[in-house]
């Protein structure tokens, strides 16, 4: 009977320790190593921006930040580690417009919950997307032009795109869908090769990040037609919008920090107030905007406001599209 | 001259003091395996990718080619001073090399193995730059189209490989075919023969394919007959060589240069069948041809010029075309698609700096070994006395971690381990595992190619034969093929692979 008591005394008595303690240790946080998970292979984009956030939070916080690349189906299988890790905030995580945005619809089955999704950060930075052209393949110097000529020729032309369900081809299907043309679509296997194949006429056309896009650009071996963001883009400051002729036309290719799902919200408050804090340093934004990107920076119920409109919106394209689920 | 700003370039990369020391570490690591018998260049470089990724694709690429050829070197000093060669390139040289240092002449026969190669390896470099750049002009040229026929050209050559049965041959490339359909489906995004394993999705992952196959087998199989090695090596005095000597071995020397570079640009070719061939040459028309067998010099410096040629011209269709010769050119094809780049006539235009550096590497790398082998034959020869059974642990231990660190997952160890046990039942089933790797790397390539092809034709077949380009590929396989098939040749091949 004693021993019964004591043990229920002691187990109350955890528990107040544990409520009482809770708030306490969100604010001790991080008191070890924190992991940074990025879902894809070192040196890409997300990596990138995960390595320069993670440098500073390092320093901010007075904790190791360890960068951790887990690669491999299209972001799902980093992913699905984020989304077993205990929700503590000493596992996060980069996600991007693929892998937190289009394979919730793409694919039919995710290692993780699609339902509980992610406790969002912050965003941390987006990449615009720019329409190249081939100028021997297609006679326009603009959209409207563009999209005058592909009717003419319905079905005739091609696009290449960096896989199939990857923000560059969606983008094509967006234009094929708002603009009511038919172009067939040529998936290639990372985007490198599929511009060259642009620059060679082997493939009409195609839209591609920014950063390496500018380069075939300026060397006039493809015609820059539109940036795939709302605003113009820094490194094309000539090239017009898509939202110029077809109005709400945006598709980018953003990054941003994720908690797995059910991390306290203090974490998840502090950490956003730091990764803003750091996006908004002038030689931070100096960096992303070299190359080529928008930095942007924002709270975690922005964030999430944001992911669901974009979930929505390519949703909306893959069905238009009918784009093969995986 | 155009080549002379090329090869100024690819001096200025490949003498960066980060290549050069990648080029030394591999030429050093490609001597070490080349002189334990049992583990041999493609094992290593299986072994040796995971390490590259961190490393610009010059340096690594610069480190995996000094292995190839540092291998060549490797083996035959050893082949010379205990009659063991490390190498199968090196298995004739052992037939006078031995008598020579029996004789006492060890320290000419090492001299005349390193100065021939190095020879060699000079020629066929001024080679491969000359050849080169009229390759790549037509560069921008291939389309889908041609890179499928260029697939269907490697393929077929692949078969040549082979040095067993035909049929054995075909039977690998189409398991290999076979094994690079895993994964997402390029074209349609479906997922094929995952099994709903996301660590699929992306298809078997290449390095720990060709760990399994090459490295973690090869052990297997040498722990299978582990056996006694006496190392009795004599005192190796007198490296000079007579000036009669050198009168000897300049015809040799030339003979085999010429001859190694002539079969290594050939699918199948490369340093083994080099040596084999220009030994036997010159058994038939040296005015020595009775020395040979009790320690003519020319045994010697033959076999060496020509492996070491051969060697280096067996990068020609790989570095110009993307089509792998040989077991270690398709880990190197691995290699290029790992740091991102796509293997095929694009490189020289796109990745200058890279191929004209890997060239010049390649006669930096030839003087290193010329540097390091004869003052470090002692310390070779001592490590002959490592047991083996001390060894392999060490090297499963790395593979394992190699395997890991490729994607930080251990789905990538069981997948080496797989194939190890895989690679194992073939080996004793006779089946060859080249054919495989090579019909795993060109297979996915080869099937991407043909439906953009037939995506950008709107499903017409008939852009393979309208581009010429393409057509004369197409012709050129056919031929191969015909060629291959035809009873007379492929008894030859035979009797060149038994000889």
């Amino acid at each position: 009977m004693k021993l019964k008591r004591f043990m229920t005394i002691a187990a109350a008595a955890t528990a107040i320790c544990v409520v009482g303690l809770q708030p306490s240790h969100a604010q001790d946080y991080p008191t070890k190593t924190v992991t940074v998970v990025v879902p894809f292979a070192a040196g890409g984009n997300t990596d990138t921006f995960g390595r320069l956030v993670a440098e500073e939070l390092d320093k901010r916080l007075g904790q190791r930040f360890i960068v951790e690349n887990k690669p491999g189906a299209g972001g799902n299988i980093g992913l699905g580690d984020l989304a077993r890790s205990k929700p503590d905030g000493y596992t996060i995580g980069m996600g991007t417009v693929s892998s937190n945005a289009i394979n919730q619809t793409l694919y039919k089955t995710l290692p993780y919950d699609k339902e509980k999704g992610f406790a969002p950060i912050s965003l941390i930075a987006s990449l615009p997307n720019v329409l190249v052209v081939n100028p021997d393949k297609i006679k326009a110097n603009n959209v409207e032009e563009l999209i005058a000529f592909l009717k003419t020729e319905p079905g005739k032309h091609t696009y290449a795109s960096s896989g199939v369900g990857t923000s560059i081809h969606l983008a094509g299907e967006l234009l094929a869908t708002k603009a009511g043309v038919k172009i067939t679509h040529v998936p290639y296997k990372g985007s490198s090769q599929a511009i060259l194949d642009v620059v060679a006429g082997h493939v009409d056309m195609m839209f591609d990040n920014i950063p390496t896009a500018a380069q075939q650009v300026k060397a006039g071996k493809v015609k820059a037609l539109a940036v795939t963001s709302l605003g113009k883009a820094d490194l094309l400051p000539d090239v017009p919008t898509m939202a110029n002729t077809i109005p709400g036309f945006e598709a980018t290719s953003w990054h941003g920090l994720f908690a797995p799902p059910g991390t306290p919200p203090e974490i998840v408050e502090k950490l956003s107030k730091e990764v803003q804090a750091i996006i908004a340093e002038p030689a931070m934004q100096e960096k992303l905007k070299a190359m080529g990107v928008t930095p942007v920076g924002n709270t975690s119920a922005e964030f999430q406001a944001f992911i669901d409109k974009e979930t929505a919106k390519w949703a909306d394209v893959i069905k238009a599209a009918n784009v093969p689920l995986q | 001259m155009d080549i002379f700003s090329n090869l100024w370039l690819g001096a200025s990369t490949a003498f960066m003091p980060m290549n050069l020391f990648y080029g030394f570490i591999g030429c050093l690591l490609g001597t070490a395996i080349g002189v334990l018998p049992g583990l041999g260049p493609t094992a290593t470089i299986a072994m040796l990718l995971p390490i590259t990724f961190g490393l610009p694709p010059e340096s690594a690429l610069i480190m995996l080619a000094g292995i190839f050829y540092g291998a060549q070197y490797g083996g035959s000093t050893t082949a010379i001073l205990i009659n063991l060669p490390g190498e199968s390139s090196s298995v004739v040289t052992a037939i006078d090399g031995y008598q020579m240092a029996r004789n006492g002449r060890a320290g000419a026969a090492l001299a005349t193995a390193a100065l021939g190669s190095f020879f060699a390896g000079t020629v066929a470099t001024i080679l491969l730059a000359v050849a080169a750049p009229p390759l790549a002009a037509v560069a921008l040229n291939f389309g889908p189209a041609e890179y499928f026929s260029l697939m269907v050209l490697g393929l077929v050559a692949s078969v040549a490989l082979a040095s067993g049965s035909l049929l054995k041959a075909f039977a690998m490339i189409v398991f290999g075919l076979i094994l690079g359909t895993v994964g997402t489906d390029v074209e349609s995004g479906t997922p094929r023969y995952v099994f709903d394993i996301p660590e699929l999705y992306d298809g078997l992952n290449f390095v720990a394919v060709s760990m399994g196959i090459f490295g973690i087998c090869e052990i297997l199989r040498n722990l299978e007959s582990e056996h006694e090695r006496s190392v009795g090596v004599k005192r190796v005095t007198g490296l000079m060589l007579t000036r009669q000597d050198i009168k000897r071995i300049i015809a040799p020397v030339l003979r085999g240069t010429a001859l190694g570079s002539f079969l290594g640009v050939l699918p199948g070719g490369g340093a083994m069948l080099a040596s084999f061939a220009s030994y036997a040459m010159e058994k038939r028309i040296s005015p020595n041809r009775a020395e040979f067998g009790k320690g003519a010099i020319e045994g010697v410096a033959a076999p060496e010029s020509a492996n070491n040629a051969g060697a280096q011209t067996s990068f020609i269709p790989m570095l110009t075309l993307g089509i792998p010769g040989n077991p270690v050119m398709a880990l190197m094809v691995g290699a290029m698609i790992i740091q991102g780049i796509t293997p095929g006539p694009n490189v020289i235009s796109d990745e200058p700096a890279l191929f004209w550096g890997m060239i010049v590497s390649m006669w930096s790398g030839n003087l290193m070994l010329v540097i390091l082998n004869l003052p470090l034959i002692g310390l070779w020869v001592k490590m002959l006395t490592v047991p083996y059974h001390l060894l392999f642990p060490a090297i499963i231990g790395f593979c394992c971690i190699g395997a890991y660190s490729i994607n930080n997952s251990v789905f990538d160890v069981f997948v080496m381990a797989g194939f190890s046990v895989i690679g194992f039942a073939l080996s004793k089933m006779r089946f060859e595992p080249a054919p495989l790797l090579l019909g795993f790397i060109l297979g996915p390539m080869l099937e991407e190619n043909l439906r953009r092809a037939m995506l950008i034709s709107q499903g017409d077949p008939s852009i393979f034969v309208r581009s010429p380009l393409s057509l004369s590929l197409l012709i050129f396989a056919v031929v191969v093929l015909a060629l291959v098939l035809s009873p007379s040749i492929s008894r030859k091949r035979e009797e060149a692979f038994t000889e």
